[in-house]
């Protein structure tokens, strides 16, 4: 399939220079913004919510009001990860190791100004990569077996020791915790229930919002109240909003790194902006000359994921539009709006109706500037947030998160699991067993068991299947290199930490 | 007193170990899945063995890494406390409805969390259970517990 330069110019007109498919694009940018910033609410559910509203409207004008809102709630998730502490969406959930330290530290305004930075950077890369690239980058994504979706999420896994802050032991005890978590429910291959005790409930499995909304947003309620009484209040910074030249200049290599990176990931059928997010944020730690500041409060620690998650929106659209399968949960919904307007994704929607491809380009390179204005614009509003009174603003988060792990299915179990969830992460961080390994695990765990499996039965149990494929082995070996290198790396930094406090130590008592 | 716990936690872990191991055992895989629903449970309990194993032995060797903060009892009581409203409040919301329920459970939580604004606390808790219910009903359009009132 070949790029059709006119149409994609007369595309960029039609869309850019229109102030109502301007308006259409703002709209769903801020509704995204809003959706992804409160905990439980996801941009796949704003997106399935707001397709009965374009029922009625131009299809064009439709789609642009729901990739505005696609790229603004992947964003908007940031928001609450950096004031509160809560990913706002499980794609902001590797942002909270960094940025939500930064808020802590007064330095809010800094953080969501880097967020909005880096997803505008990371969005409209991988928006340009999916409007180049997209029939180049699917032709390899089709090669993609069980053998390489087990690779890739066995490479996502060796990640989990990149954030399993100073145990790595307990880390991956972590993970391995979350991955027996993912055993719950119908086993996916023979369809047998697993591990739910003769409850209903539980036949689905442990749904990824509720536990989600348990690991970071009732425990930190949990220790917010704790800590209530004896905890100083702070105020947040709303200065120095934009981060300085300097200060995005030595992130910039990051952000590159982290935009292929993410809109690669997204471009493989089944992951999403939240694997994206996080081995974005590995490899810039693995890869940093100073691994130990990453969990501190840096901003390149709040630039990578945010670049590889706002990038893998545009990866996750190329497989979607390219092969009809979707990219990620929110790109399935999206096939659904187009199926509704008579549009069947696929190759033969380049060849049939290039008038809706293109504008879906333009639509996506718009969506950035519209939510870097947005962002960088409401930032202080945002910002301000963090000042309330933590005695009125616990409260109101708590509600958040029953009502955001109710509402996935209507359930009061769900909120129950999530609670329970709650009260099992709140002693985790006292122990030092990290959380981020168990949403890690949660995500890959399906994908691993899975592809697993079926490779074996492939191969008539032959584990060799993983090493003579090419792109599997690739992976795999890049795995093993991410996690040898990660653990070296990281025990020599706690060693060198461990002597800059003894040091410190020697000196105060001289 | 790190050690001690990582010792309790990592023992624990591998009694929870021990037993999916042997409880999925229950599901036998047939012909034609060889690979049946307890071989990954299987591989994981074996993996979860042999890190609560090595939790345990480095806890020994006394290389467990020092506790940053400690729980605070009262406060471990008063997070109890809580949860203990968050369930009155789920169980409200059947009877009196969202809103309502939402209003009690904000303002009850906000008193007992020591926020001595009288009219801070009325009216934030009406704004916010009025503004979500409002986005949810009308914006969302997503179904919330309804009750006696609304």
């Amino acid at each position: 399939m070949k790029m059709q330069f006119d149409l994609l110019f007369e595309a960029f007109g039609k869309v850019m220079f229109h102030p109502i498919n301007f308006f259409f694009v703002f709209i769903g940018v801020t509704a995204g913004i809003i959706v992804g910033a409160l905990p439980g609410l996801t941009a796949t559910m704003g997106v399935a919510l707001l397709i009965p509203f374009t029922f009625g409207m131009d299809p064009v004008q439709g789609l642009l009001m729901l990739l505005g809102l696609f790229s603004g709630g992947i964003y908007g998730g940031s928001i609450s990860a950096i004031l509160i502490g809560i990913p706002g969406t499980p794609a902001a959930a590797a942002t909270v190791l960094d940025g939500h330290i930064m808020g802590k530290k007064g330095l809010a305004g800094k953080a969501i100004g880097m967020a909005t930075i880096a997803s505008f950077f990371g969005g409209t890369i991988g928006a340009l990569i999916m409007t180049f690239c997209s029939p180049q980058l699917a032709k390899i994504a089709l090669k993609f077996g069980p053998p390489e979706f087990f690779a890739l999420a066995f490479f996502g896994l060796g990640i989990i020791i990149t954030v399993s802050g100073k145990s790595i032991l307990k880390g991956l005890i972590s993970g391995i915790f979350g991955l027996m978590i993912t055993m719950i429910g119908f086993d996916p291959l023979s369809g047998a229930p697993r591990l739910t005790f003769g409850s209903i409930e539980l036949l689905g499995g442990i749904t990824f919002i509720p536990a989600l909304i348990g690991l970071f947003g009732y425990s930190q309620v949990f220790q917010g109240i704790e800590k209530i009484l004896t905890l100083p209040s702070i105020k947040s910074e709303v200065k120095n909003i934009i981060p300085k030249l300097r200060e995005i200049k030595s992130v910039f290599k990051t952000m590159v790194k982290s935009a292929g990176i993410g809109t690669f990931i997204g471009a493989v059928p089944g992951t999403g902006c939240d694997v994206a997010a996080f081995v974005s944020y590995g490899e810039a730690r693995r890869s940093s000359k100073h691994p130990e500041k990453f969990g501190t409060g840096i901003l390149e620690g709040v630039a990578a994921p945010e670049t590889g998650n706002n990038a893998a929106t545009g990866g996750a659209m190329i497989p979607m539009l390219t092969l009809g399968v979707p990219g990620d949960a929110v790109t399935a919904v999206l096939m659904g709006a187009l199926t509704i307007h008579n549009f069947q994704p696929g190759p033969m929607l380049f060849r049939d109706h290039p008038e809706m491809v293109y504008p879906i380009f333009a639509g996506m390179i718009l969506a950035q500037f519209v939510m870097l204005g947005v962002g960088l614009g409401g930032m202080r509003f945002f910002a301000r947030i963090i000042n309330i009174d933590r005695r009125v603003l616990t409260p109101i988060i708590f509600l958040l998160c029953v009502v955001g792990s109710y509402v996935m299915r209507f359930s009061f179990f769900d909120v129950g699991v999530s609670l329970v969830i709650g009260i099992i992460a709140y002693f985790m961080n006292y122990y030092g067993f990290p959380g981020s390994p168990i949403l890690l695990a949660l995500i890959l765990g399906p994908m691993v068991e899975q592809n697993l499996r079926r490779s074996l039965i492939i191969s008539h149990g032959d584990p060799m299947i993983f090493i003579t494929r090419p792109i599997s082995a690739a992976f795999i070996i890049i795995g093993i290199f991410v996690i040898i290198t990660s653990y070296y790396r990281i025990k020599k930094a706690m060693e060198r930490e461990e002597q800059m406090a003894s040091v410190a130590e020697k000196e105060k008592i001289d | 007193m790190v050690k001690k716990e990582d010792i309790g936690i990592g023992v624990g872990l591998l009694i929870l170990s021990i037993w999916l191991f042997w409880y999925v055992g229950r599901y036998k895989p047939k012909e034609i899945y060889i690979y049946g629903p307890d071989f990954f449970p299987r591989i994981l309990a074996v993996m979860m063995c042999i890190l609560a194993l090595g939790l345990i032995i480095n806890a020994l060797l006394g290389n467990s890494l020092k506790m940053g903060d400690r729980i605070d009892p009262k406060g471990f009581g008063r997070m109890l406390i809580s949860i203990g409203i968050c369930i009155g409040y789920l169980f409200l919301t059947t009877i009196l409805g969202f809103a309502t329920a939402t209003f009690a459970f904000l303002f009850i939580l906000m008193t007992f969390l020591k926020q001595r604004g009288i009219l801070i606390r009325i009216f934030g808790s009406m704004a916010t259970s009025v503004i979500v219910w409002a986005i949810f009903r009308y914006f969302l359009i997503i179904p919330l517990p309804e009750g006696w009132l609304f």
